[in-house]
């Protein structure tokens, strides 16, 4: 019997090709892991943002005092936290385009019933986290039920949800929020250490130990590299996806909350006017989270949205006027990208999520 | 919207080029003193050429695929390669239709010597393939599909000339027995519709030279017989017309001509009278079957648990009414040919496909609303055929590529899966099936293939299955990973594991089970067990002959 001539990977020689195999004598050794270490997009991210760091503080050194760091880091929380529901739906081969009105839906809602009722904070949480959920579940249900390619579906709802954030508003906007929402929003745990720096820190947290420790994670991975595969391995494929779709919303939902703290106020444009969907995507690209699915983590998102604050904050310093803030994003994304060899899959964003095989019955 | 205006832009440029070397070149040759005018009355005209191949040698990778084959195609004759799967047919005919590059060796069309042909290149000398699967642009309708990348201008050298197109398009699709609006869309035919089109655009294209690659392995008997109908009108029209088949009833019934070629060597080459079914078997499968040792002597599995029990099982119309069962620590072969329902059956019993009729019992209990998860807990796993679609996840760990298929039964802390629980697990498993790999944190898809597959089966033993189908173990991987894998089959059925072993190899068979069911169309033609496997008779039951 001959080999067949079509698949090449027959003839590929056996050679377990690790990371960076050493060719020199042992005193590469060294050398190798730091070139290891130094490949990680975390790794990188973070040597970036130093860097930037200390150029900005070099030439201003008012870039460097303490208050302007916290600023940075709070400024960056609420994009960190929508990025990072943001990863897990791109993990999961897909995008969420609908995260900036999940997010204004939230912050209006919340800012209305505060302004005019009083609205204890904690009910506000819950208020908003209903919402982002809620509405996660009409993104998901559009992907993962009725099966429409991710990008279409999300910008469906992108403009529904957009339409009744619309409508909520009326033309009004929220300007006398309790004071118990803009002080939590410019509060300090410890002197220095802004609360909303250390909330993104445990959104991050969690979700890292979400999709590295427990099944439904790891199932991200596994349905956003091949979904074919992962449901002939018996992972409940729709399910998974669902799932990111509804955690990326509730997510969105928790960013509105903390928007409204911050900005103290809230209008029919909130989430669009801060351009959430393209800082949530730029974040989670140049954190190495590819849209191929997959590859990647919510740690480098997060990292992503800390040097995005600080590119933005850097611009300002240097009086850049902020109209070209977009463009500066923008470079920074196709940077990234460019970066991670693969480049963006377009046809793959308009493909059905997953088909499930018509004889299946879950 | 891209796919359609590249093809036009190269259409534009084609239709120039063509003018000048290709449909004027080929109809001055064919046609001395005619002047060549567009439509399908100077397209019936058109006489095929002698094609020859002399001495073409082709491999991929290292493993040779064709040696020192020849081949001569006469005009007025279908002269058809019979050959079992992966014996080179296809290969050689992507070759002289300019798909693919000999190594070695020439091609002569007339007393031309043809060097660097490319598909383009091929066409305009009048060389066209009808591919396996048509490959006609689904939302064009079938006059662009006709004459794509030779779209006609009209007077004002910008526009589209469609009306003298969409004439000529009519005219071909009556020329072979179509009758449909040449402006319906592509996707609204069928598949047998679709087969007739591509011949069309032969035509179109003004080759007289046509190959078809197992153009009827798609279609059922009364479709393949009005395709026979259209080649036998244009053989005594004169074209030239190659054809592969493993069907060998069609085979006698349409050639003129028949070669065999058995591990890309011609073994057999003779006119349509001087052969017969028997010769034909004989020269495909060829003597030697057995090559190797068995792994393990045959194995009497009466009295023994039955373990997976399949009744009746059909889904049309891929196979229908198809029972076995297997008994634990038996090894039951599915062989037949790519298309015999062997995967497809594979993938009804895992539930990844529509089940009509029948049942499958797992130690007899009935899976009724069967999907993957279900199966595997019920200790029913599968080893996909296509390992990359359906197998591994390349971009990920390989050892969570093993532990994938349990990650629900991982021994938790709270939510949290306990990571040294799931590390030794996927040692031992990798352990097992001697996966080479730098550390279990390797990404899958920087081992080979062989390890790759040594990968996904410690995945599917790590479920503790009790039943085990493996869909081509051993394709695409090296000989070395193919002696484990036998030697790690012999030693799951000793340990008492049910196992279906589905594979293209009958070699592979003969050496490792103790039943073989055969395929054929969607049936299984027959059951043979112990020595019997050894003879020849299970080649001649997949390619539909019969027991001798």
């Amino acid at each position: 019997m001959t080999t067949l001539p079509t698949p090449p990977a027959s003839a590929a020689p056996a050679q377990a090709a690790g990371p960076v195999v050493s060719r020199a004598g042992p005193g590469s050794v060294a050398l190798n892991l730091l070139l290891n270490v130094l490949r990680r997009r975390e790794v990188q991210l973070v040597l970036a943002i130093l860097g930037l760091f200390a150029l900005c503080t070099a030439l201003h050194p008012q870039f460097g005092v303490a208050s302007n760091i916290a600023f940075i880091l709070a400024d960056s929380v609420t994009i960190m936290i929508v990025a990072v529901g943001q990863t897990i739906v791109v993990l999961g081969r897909g995008i969420d385009l609908s995260v900036s009105p999940v997010l204004g839906m939230a912050a209006v809602s919340a800012g209305f019933l505060a302004a005019d009722n009083n609205l204890n904070i904690w009910l506000a949480l819950l208020l908003v986290l209903a919402i982002g959920t809620g509405l996660g579940v009409g993104s998901g249900f559009l992907v993962s039920v009725v099966g429409i390619p991710p990008i279409i579906a999300t910008l469906a709802t992108l403009t529904i949800y957009g339409g009744w954030q619309f409508i909520i508003c009326g033309g009004m906007s929220v300007i006398n929020i309790p004071a118990v929402y803009t002080n939590f929003g410019a509060a300090n745990l410890l002197p220095g250490v802004p609360w909303l720096v250390v909330i993104g820190a445990g959104v991050v947290s969690v979700a890292y130990l979400f999709l590295k420790k427990t099944v439904t994670g790891r199932s991200v991975y596994a349905v956003g590299n091949n979904a074919d595969a992962a449901f002939r391995a018996g992972i409940p494929v729709r399910r998974i996806l669902f799932t990111t779709y509804v955690i990326s919303g509730f997510l969105a939902g928790l960013a509105g909350l903390i928007y409204l703290c911050q900005i103290g106020s809230a209008t029919s444009t909130s989430g669009s006017d801060g351009n959430t969907n393209l800082m949530s995507i730029a974040a989670t690209l140049i954190g190495g989270t590819t849209l191929l699915g997959g590859r990647g983590g919510p740690v480098g998102s997060a990292l992503g949205a800390v040097f995005l604050s600080e590119a933005l904050q850097a611009m300002i310093s240097f009086r850049i006027n902020e109209i070209w803030d977009p463009a500066g994003v923008g470079l920074l994304i196709l940077i990234a990208v460019v970066a991670d060899r693969k480049g963006v899959p377009v046809r793959q964003l308009f493909r059905q999520p997953f088909r499930q095989p018509a004889g299946a019955t879950r | 919207m891209w796919v359609p205006l590249r093809y036009w832009r190269s259409g534009e440029m084609s239709a120039h080029n063509l003018s000048l070397d290709g449909l004027e070149v080929l109809a001055r040759q064919n046609e001395p003193g005619t002047r060549v005018t567009s439509g399908p009355s100077a397209a019936v005209g058109l006489q095929g050429k002698r094609y020859t191949a002399n001495s073409v040698t082709k491999s991929f990778d290292g493993a040779a695929v064709l040696s020192e084959v020849s081949i001569t195609f006469e005009p007025g004759e279908i002269h058809t390669i019979v050959g079992e799967n992966g014996a080179g047919k296809s290969t050689l005919v992507k070759i002289m239709a300019g798909i693919y590059q000999p190594d070695s060796g020439e091609l002569l069309l007339g007393q031309d010597r043809l060097a660097g042909l490319t598909p383009r290149s091929a066409q305009h000398r009048g060389i066209y393939l009808v591919p396996q699967e048509p490959a006609l642009m689904a939302s064009l309708s079938i006059t662009e599909n006709l004459f794509v990348g030779i779209l006609r201008r009209g007077r004002l050298r910008f526009n589209v000339d469609w009306a003298s197109m969409k004439r000529e398009a009519s005219a071909h699709l009556a020329r072979v027995g179509l009758d449909i609006d040449p402006e319906c869309r592509a996707e609204e035919l069928s598949v047998a519709q679709q087969q007739l089109v591509e011949c069309a655009r032969a035509l179109v294209h003004r080759c007289a030279v046509i190959y078809f690659d197992e153009p009827t392995s798609p279609l059922t008997a009364k479709e393949a017989g009005t395709l026979f109908d259209v080649m036998g009108s244009l053989r005594s029209d004169g074209y030239t017309l190659g054809f592969i088949s493993h069907r060998l009833d069609e085979v006698l019934a349409i050639s003129d001509r028949v070669t065999v070629l058995r591990d890309g060597a011609k073994v057999l080459s003779a006119p349509r009278s001087e052969v017969d079914k028997a010769a034909l078997v004989k020269a495909m499968i060829g003597r030697e079957l057995i090559t190797r040792e068995r792994v393990r002597p045959h194995f009497d599995a009466a009295g023994r648990k039955e373990m997976l029990a399949v009744e009746g099982l059909t889904s049309a119309p891929s196979f229908e009414e198809v029972s076995f069962s297997v008994r634990a620590g038996e090894i039951v072969g599915l062989a037949g040919l790519v298309g015999s329902g062997r995967t497809e059956i594979a993938e009804t019993i895992f539930g990844l496909r529509r089940t009509d009729r029948g049942t499958v019992r797992v130690e007899g209990r009935l899976l009724e609303h069967r999907a993957p998860r279900i199966c595997i807990d019920a200790g029913l796993v599968y080893l996909p055929e296509d390992r990359g679609r359906h197998g591994i996840f390349a971009e990920v760990e390989v050892e969570r590529n093993v532990t994938a298929g349990v990650i629900p039964r991982l021994e938790r802390f709270g939510p949290l899966l306990k990571p040294s629980a799931e590390r030794v697990m996927a040692q031992q498993a990798t352990e097992k099936t001697a996966v080479r790999m730098a550390s279990l944190d390797t990404l899958m898809k920087a081992l080979s293939g062989g390890n790759q597959q040594r990968a996904m089966l410690s995945r599917w033993l790590l479920a503790g299955p009790r039943v085990a189908i493996f869909d081509e173990p051993t394709r695409g991987v090296d000989v070395g990973a193919k002696d484990d894998i036998y030697r790690l089959v012999a030693q799951l059925a000793d340990e008492g594991l049910a196992l279906v072993l589905i594979s293209s190899e009958l070699n592979e068979l003969t050496i490792t089970c103790d039943r073989v069911l055969a395929m054929y169309e969607g049936q299984v033609v027959g059951e043979l067990s112990g020595a019997e496997i050894a003879d020849a008779s299970l080649g001649a039951l997949v390619v539909g002959g019969h027991l001798k």
